[in-house]
């Protein structure tokens, strides 16, 4: 099993290295060995559990967290977010429709007509800009906020990301080539950290399945004492990789979070989380 | 992205112009004040430096991380010492573990050969 997954991600590496996409992947097939793998690894381990990130390999750390969450700080953002949203109702209702607690899971989606992945930050900031509002600084801050207020009221909702077409299929394709690829410095990976080395520590972090990254976000960070969206969670470890990160909301990001939601197809939606 | 090679290299001068620059009576004093082994230390527990501790544990390091084995008893598994600091460096002939998280630090330029031999004398010790 764990050997299947190994190779599978590895030929992602090879066929993007060599760039002559002869084998194409099958995204079901994937996120079946996707799963798994990560049964393999850890039997004993629920596929629903895979909401909570590495909290699911260390019972003491879980139940700190689990006390964590009773008052959790995130409260004070989720409020922030509500505001901004009533503050711009009629703009966002336009966008989204008037039911808040239908906005999150439909998000990402792959749009056929523009061929490209939206996510549901980057359909914030358009439909600011489209009303002549500002866009909102990406990472964190306000967009962070309205994500974790759209998040918050979608908790319990099942993410189910459709791939129905080629132009989908490649975008995850691309996306899991983002995840695959050796890059910066230290010659690390995506892969190398949150599928292979999953459970296992650096210094005193335990690194997180990938599977399941999507659910809980944007996370509150006790170390920055702030909010952040997947998107600048990305951003931080490229920098740990030593790489050059990827622009915000560009093909590369857009697409890596593509496949990092459709391998957690199935799971619950717990947004925000809080991390430490 | 500048490419590896250009990196080493401006490393390489980098450090040659410090040591030029450095007044003679301070690079005695700091032979004197740190032996190499202390220095090999410092430099592989430096969080910008070897950041070893990241992934192995070694010595009295604390919150050491666990992706790589423990680096103990190097010297009765690496008899030949030019063996460890080829592995440490990252020569193609030692990446023999498939998807390894161990970096290449000379291949890549994140430390000199300098800096690895002196890691590799304190990793001797361990
Ligand atoms: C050197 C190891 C390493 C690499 C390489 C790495 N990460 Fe991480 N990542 C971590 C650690 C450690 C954390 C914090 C602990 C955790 O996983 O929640 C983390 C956290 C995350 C989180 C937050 C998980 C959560 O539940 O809050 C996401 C998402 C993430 N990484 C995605 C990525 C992506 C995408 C890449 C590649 C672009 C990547 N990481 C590369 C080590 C790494
Ligand atoms: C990001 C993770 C990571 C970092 C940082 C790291 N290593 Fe490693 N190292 C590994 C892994 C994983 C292995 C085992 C696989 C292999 O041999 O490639 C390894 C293997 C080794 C080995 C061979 C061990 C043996 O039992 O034969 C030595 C020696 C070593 N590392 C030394 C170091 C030194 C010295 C540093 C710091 C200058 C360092 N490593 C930094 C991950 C890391």
């Amino acid at each position: 099993m764990k050997k299947t997954l190994l190779i599978a991600l590895s030929l992602g590496v090879a066929v993007g290295a060599a760039s002559t996409s002869a084998l194409a992947v099958d995204p079901e097939m994937d996120r079946q060995q996707v799963l798994n793998f990560f049964t393999a690894k850890n039997p004993k381990i629920a596929h629903k559990e895979y909401i909570n990130g590495a909290y699911i390999y260390d019972a003491d750390k879980k139940a700190q967290w689990e006390a964590a969450e009773e008052f959790p700080p995130y409260l004070d953002d989720i409020d922030a977010g509500e505001a901004e949203w009533n503050k711009h109702q009629t703009i966002y209702e336009k966008c989204f429709g008037s039911d808040v607690s239908k906005v999150r899971v439909k998000y990402p989606y792959f749009d056929d007509a523009a061929n490209k992945v939206v996510t549901l930050e980057g359909s914030i900031n358009k439909c600011r800009t489209d009303a002549g509002l500002k866009a909102y600084k990406t990472g964190k801050g306000k967009l962070a906020q309205v994500s974790a207020y759209l998040g918050y009221n979608a908790r319990g909702q099942i993410i189910n990301v459709k791939i129905e077409s080629e132009g989908a299929r490649k975008a995850y394709e691309a996306g899991r080539a983002v995840f695959t690829q050796v890059r910066g410095q230290l010659g690390l990976s995506c892969a190398k950290c949150h599928a292979y080395n999953a459970g296992r520590k650096a210094r005193s972090n335990i690194m997180s399945p990938f599977l399941g990254h999507p659910t809980h976000f944007p996370v509150y960070r006790a170390k920055s004492q702030s909010l952040h969206t997947l998107e600048g969670r990305y951003v931080g470890c490229m920098k740990n990789m030593r790489a050059t990160p990827f622009k915000p909301q560009s093909a590369e990001f857009k697409n890596l979070e593509f496949f990092e939601a459709y391998v957690s197809n199935g799971l619950e939606i717990n947004a925000p989380g809080y991390r430490e | 992205m500048m490419n590896s090679k250009m990196k080493q290299l401006l490393t390489a001068l980098a450090i040659s112009t410090a040591v030029v620059a450095a007044p003679i009576s301070t690079v005695q004093a700091a032979e004197k004040g740190a032996s190499t082994i202390e220095q090999g230390k410092k430099l592989a527990f430096s969080k910008s430096k070897g950041n070893c501790l990241a992934c192995h544990m070694a010595g009295d390091g604390t919150m050491p991380g666990n992706i790589g084995p423990a680096l103990i008893a190097m010297k009765l598994r690496y008899p030949d010492k030019q063996k460890l600091f080829d592995k440490v460096w990252g020569k193609p002939e030692t990446r023999t573990v498939p998807n390894s998280m161990m970096p290449q630090f000379g291949q890549n330029g994140i430390l000199s050969d300098d800096e690895i031999n002196k890691i590799v004398d304190y990793i001797y010790t361990l």
